[in-house]
């Protein structure tokens, strides 16, 4: 049947199959500078991330409109020979409305996509990724993201109509030529020449029988390395002209600014500001087996598992080094006693991890436990006046931690 | 012109390819060993020579030295003599490089365990087997350009280009690596300190891979490869090219083993930058490898001996290019000082030259005996063994190493360290013991090779002189239009001088700086020498390679500055001879565990680390308890430490020692206070001093 003659007779319902698809493609770029909109600060623009992120975008965007072309294409021929089947056998329309309503059915999830990918961006504002905000970062990725779903809806579709034909090519067997693109992409990447013609490209060396032959560098190959050349002088560049990257240092400097920051915002919202001032002894079973995980990971090493003293002090007896109150112990294990061989751990605790392990050790006082070490220290009795040697614990402790 | 007639040498390569495969399984022995103890400690018997600080540097050296060397060596002696139509230059030097090198293997061994080491990794070697290795590798120079001379090919081909290079440039590495004053006949100090000591090991270490397990490997490749599948090479450009720029490109990349670390920034990122220039030169020798292979695909899946090759070329393509993306300094700063790195130099290790060796073996040993393999199907069976033993080897540690990596970084939002050190240790045991099964299967492989090549030679005779004939080279060729490489590849001393001028630029603009320019190391006047007692201490802690597991780099990062303290400064490390930065954290990092624990917790700790860190994977070291200091050695190495400009006054050669039982006996008195009963010239005490004076230095200042 003559080529020309099918395309008048495209029924209404395939056009609208075809709207549809056109609908999709002019969609995916409205979504695109939906996106690009928000990363657009001129802070985010220079970032390499932005950057990349962008490309890969309009490569998607590339991709989704040749396989649309592709997938169009497929579809029109394929409802022509329906058409001719139609006309034979008449009836059958049912493969359009298949098709119409496939074509409606992966468009559907991209526009409510569309729609979902602003609202979740407006409700993570807090965080950020990088340079760039959380809004723009998900802005990005929603658009990459509903460009792969097209993208994976279109190749289903094309897959759809390549496996109807396959199936009646299967009858004629001609498997071959499908195989041959592939080969000849993976030839041309690498300028391959056929292996036949390779008597041509012999160089007439021969050593102990290997021969050799002329072959073209792979072009491939050649540009990875003039593109390596190019990498390593914008890295230096930027490293150590334009000062553009932070070195090392300052990298430092960024990061614990940052977290600064992020402990700052946690510590307001929480309750975890307590301190060797404000700490009150904790009797709650839940406190008291916190502490308890707490001592055993990381006291028990000297004080031993029941604390009954190793090379640090027994910590179940009646004498205390340095006040046996709440807050001196509190204190103690926040500031440590360094040059009697107790280290500070407030930086590998959270003030609440202190109060729960400090209140744990409270707890075991008088446990007598097995291979106790000798008393060490001041006998120290819980009444009214342990407000005055906390304070004075507390004095000493700020004094040497200067 | 009158053919002649002669013989190639066979026997030499025979007792190579021996050489190759005892070394090979004795290397692979002792890394099992070593995979072991990560998770049964006491697989390290609570005996010196068998810890891992002891053993892991018997199985590096015995693996890159002994079974690669002796890789190489059966294979250059094997293909120089074919690809320059000669014999080897002299039967008797052939002899002198095989046992000599032998001998060395052995002494290294023997010295590695008893504990004699220089402490830079695969440079452990103490001064007098360093003199030994520089007169074997003269013998094998003489012996290679002899035969390069006497040749009756005129060309040079691609596999002889890298053994020269190869040759020239590890002459040149391990020389400058290797100065080192000696304080007795088994210790010496290396003659660089701190930063400059760390940039000309990694220049070292880093080129040691590239000219002793890389080019001269691929030297093997271009022989062995298109012999065994009968292929012309696919490029004689890509050769050049990629040649040329493997070895110029190659020598730079040495600092990217020190991102973040005290190294000056410019020559970190000089590192990176010529790492990732790296990538497609390397790759060259890749395609080069598999492109030969075109239309002889079909030989790949019936030959074992091919399909080792295809294999270890996909191998060294991965690891070439994992390699350049480690150099990325966010890459590295996951990466680096974890299991991450052990998998990245196993691909190129158990995957490049295992197999490649493997290969050659299984090609070689037939031809030798003028047989064939005694069984293909079992030579198959070891390359899916071996296969599988390479992926079940390194996909944990990669999951380890990346685990680790994300633990040590992640805190919690309060602001803490999430997780103590320990715990991310014991996280990733399970990982080490999966690691451990790869290794023991590829270990499986390799004695069903030994048992394959067994029954070959059974069945074939050997053939110790090979007839051969060619026509001697004329002496005045007439000139013909030729491609332009072709003028340097009848040159053999002109393509070694610029093989060597190519190498030492790299080098020099990386060094020269590093030493000249004071900048690049800012002093810190708080910085003071190692009492005597550190010093022994110091020895103690090179001697049982504590290193092999420790840092001592503390990196800008927030995590590491909140674990371990100031990141480190490189006017610290001044009178570090050698520096000890490491480059694996099993355990953390020590530049600043002065003072962070009592005496006593380390006494304790050394006797079992188990009483005090309890899951720690650390072996006991319980006897340096008993140990007495070696107290005649202070006068010597006070002087050494003179010499190399470390400021002792003069004359304190003559008081050191009391200096060092004043300290020794405070040591005893903190011990005592404890309960603690310990001689003041135990081991301990100088090792305990030496911990409790790290990184406490640069405190000082933050107090005046």
């Amino acid at each position: 049947m003559p080529g020309i003659f099918w395309y008048r007779k495209i029924s209404n319902q395939l056009w609208k199959a075809m709207m549809i698809g056109a609908a999709l493609i002019c969609a995916t770029p409205a979504a695109f500078a939906a996106g690009d909109g928000q990363p657009g600060k001129p802070s985010s623009i220079d970032d390499p991330f932005v950057i990349l992120m962008v490309i890969i975008m309009l490569i998607l965007l590339l991709a989704i409109g040749l396989l649309a072309h592709v997938v169009l294409g497929a579809a029109s021929f394929y409802y022509q020979r329906e058409k001719e089947r139609e006309q034979q056998k008449a009836g059958a329309s049912t493969t359009v409305i298949v098709t119409t309503i496939a074509l409606l059915l992966f468009a559907a999830p991209v526009f409510a996509q569309n729609a979902d990918a602003p609202a979740t961006t407006a409700v993570q504002t807090a965080t950020s990724f990088g340079s760039l905000s959380a809004t723009a970062f998900y802005a990005i990725v929603g658009v990459i993201g509903i460009e792969l779903l097209v993208l994976l809806a279109l190749l289903y579709q094309l897959r759809t109509f390549l496996a109807k034909e396959k199936l009646k090519q299967q009858l004629a067997s001609n498997a071959a030529t499908v195989q041959k693109p592939r080969v000849t992409i993976w030839a041309k990447l690498n300028k391959f020449k056929p292996v036949e013609q390779e008597a041509e490209m012999d160089l007439g060396h021969e050593y102990d029988g290997i021969r050799e032959l002329d072959n073209r560098l792979p072009p491939w190959w050649l540009y990875g390395f003039y593109a390596s050349i190019l990498f390593a002088v914008i890295y230096l560049w930027r490293y150590h002209v334009s000062h553009s990257a932070p070195l090392s240092g300052e990298e430092l400097q960024i990061a614990m600014t940052q977290a600064e920051e992020q402990k700052a915002e946690y510590l307001k919202k929480s309750a975890n500001n307590v301190d060797e001032n404000t700490v009150k002894l904790l009797t709650d079973a839940a406190d008291i087996t916190d502490g308890q995980k707490v001592f055993t990971q990381n006291c028990a090493a000297c004080h031993g598992k029941a604390g009954e003293g190793i090379v640090g002090p027994n910590l179940t007896d009646d004498y205390w080094l340095h006040g046996g109150g709440i807050k001196d112990v509190f204190k103690t294990i926040k500031y440590g006693w360094p040059e009697k061989g107790m280290r500070s751990w407030k930086d590998d605790l959270s003030p609440v991890q202190i109060a729960h392990v400090a209140s744990y050790i409270k707890s075991i006082h008088g446990s007598n436990p097995p291979n106790a070490k000798a008393q060490q220290g001041e006998l120290y009795k819980e009444d009214n006046s342990n407000n005055k040697t906390d304070s004075a614990a507390s004095k000493a402790a700020v004094v040497t931690n200067k | 012109m009158q053919v002649e007639q002669f013989h190639y040498d066979n026997k030499i390569v025979k007792q190579f390819a021996y050489a190759t495969a005892l070394w090979g399984i004795v290397g692979m022995v002792a890394g099992l060993w070593v995979a072991i103890q990560f998770y049964a400690p006491g697989a390290a018997l609570n005996f010196a020579p068998t810890t891992f600080g002891r053993l892991r540097p018997v199985h590096t050296n015995a693996v890159i030295f002994a079974f690669v060397g002796n890789c190489i060596f059966t294979g250059v002696y094997y293909s120089l003599q074919r690809l320059c139509k000669a014999r080897m230059f002299s039967d008797k030097l052939s002899k002198i490089h095989f046992w000599g090198w032998q001998s060395i293997i052995v002494a290294a061994a023997i010295t590695l365990l008893l504990g004699y080491t220089t402490g830079k990794e695969y440079a452990e070697l103490e001064w007098p087997i360093d003199i030994a290795i520089t007169l074997v590798w003269v013998v094998f120079g003489i012996n290679l350009f002899g035969t390069i001379i006497k040749r009756r090919e005129r060309h040079l081909y691609v596999a002889i280009w890298f053994y020269i290079a190869t040759w020239v440039t590890v002459a040149l590495l391990h020389i400058v690596n290797s100065f080192e004053i000696p304080v007795s006949l088994f210790k010496s100090y290396s003659w660089y300190a701190g930063v400059q000591d760390a940039l000309v090991q990694w220049w070292y270490g880093h080129n040691a891979v590239a000219f002793f397990l890389t080019t001269p490997i691929l030297g093997l490749m271009y022989y062995f490869l298109p012999k065994a599948a009968n292929r012309p090479v696919y490029s004689y450009r890509l050769s050049i090219i990629h040649f040329w720029a493997l070895i110029f490109i190659y020598i730079w990349a040495g600092p990217h083993h020190l991102l973040y670390t005290a190294l000056p920034d410019w020559a970190q990122s000089l590192g990176t930058v010529f790492s990732i220039m790296l990538l497609l030169p390397s790759w060259g020798g890749m395609l080069n490898g598999l492109f030969t292979l075109r239309g002889a695909w079909d030989k790949v899946r019936e030959e074992p001996v091919l399909k080792f090759f295809v294999v270890a070329v996909t191998c060294y393509g991965m690891a070439t290019f994992e390699g350049p993306m480690m150099s990325l300094k966010n890459v590295n700063a996951i990466s680096h000082f974890t299991d991450w790195t052990i998998a990245h130099v196993h691909i190129g290790g158990l995957g490049w030259n295992g197999f490649m060796a493997f290969g050659m073996l299984y090609w070689l040993i037939p031809r030798m005996w003028g047989t064939s393999l005694h069984s293909k199907k079992l030579a198959t069976n070891h390359f899916w063994l071996g296969t599988i033993g390479i992926v079940i080897y390194a996909v944990p540690l990669y999951w380890a190493g990346f685990t680790q990596a994300q633990m040590w970084k992640t805190f919690t939002e309060e602001g803490q360290l999430k997780f103590q050190f320990l715990e991310t240790v014991t996280h990733i045991i399970p990982m080490y013991i999966t690691r451990s099964i790869g290794g023991s299967l590829y270990l499986i492989g390799a004695f069903l090779m030994v048992f394959n090549l067994y029954k070959t030679i059974k069945k074939g005779k050997f053939i110790a002189n090979e007839a051969a004939e060619a026509a001697p080279l004329e002496k005045h060729a007439a000139p013909v239009k030729e491609h332009w490489h072709r003028w340097i590849e009848k040159k053999p001393m002109t393509l070694l001088v610029f093989s060597l001028i190519v190498v030492a630029i790299g080098g020099a603009v990386e060094m020269v700086p590093t030493f000249l320019v004071k900048s690049n190391i800012p002093t810190i006047a708080s910085v003071q020498p190692y009492t005597p007692l550190e010093l022994q201490g110091r020895d103690i802690y090179v001697r049982e390679g504590c290193y092999t597991c420790h840092s001592q780099m503390i990196r800008p990062f927030r995590d590491e500055v909140a674990r371990y303290g100031e990141y480190s400064k490189a006017g610290e490390f001044v009178y570090d001879h050698p520096f000890q930065w490491g480059s694996k954290r099993t355990g953390p990092d020590l530049a600043r565990e002065g003072g962070k624990y009592p005496d006593s917790w380390h006494y304790n700790h050394m006797m079992d680390p188990r009483i005090m860190s309890p899951g720690s994977i650390m072996p006991s070291y319980s006897w340096l308890l008993d140990n007495k200091i070696d107290t005649a050695s202070t006068p010597a190495k006070i002087r050494a430490m003179q010499k190399l400009g470390v400021p002792y006054p003069a004359g304190y050669d003559q008081v050191a020692n009391k200096d060092l039982l004043t300290q020794a006996n405070g040591i005893r008195l903190s011990l005592k206070m404890d309960k603690i009963e310990t001689p003041k010239d135990a081991e301990i005490v100088a090792l305990i001093s030496y911990l409790q004076r790290l990184g406490k230095d640069i405190k000082a200042t933050a107090k005046q």
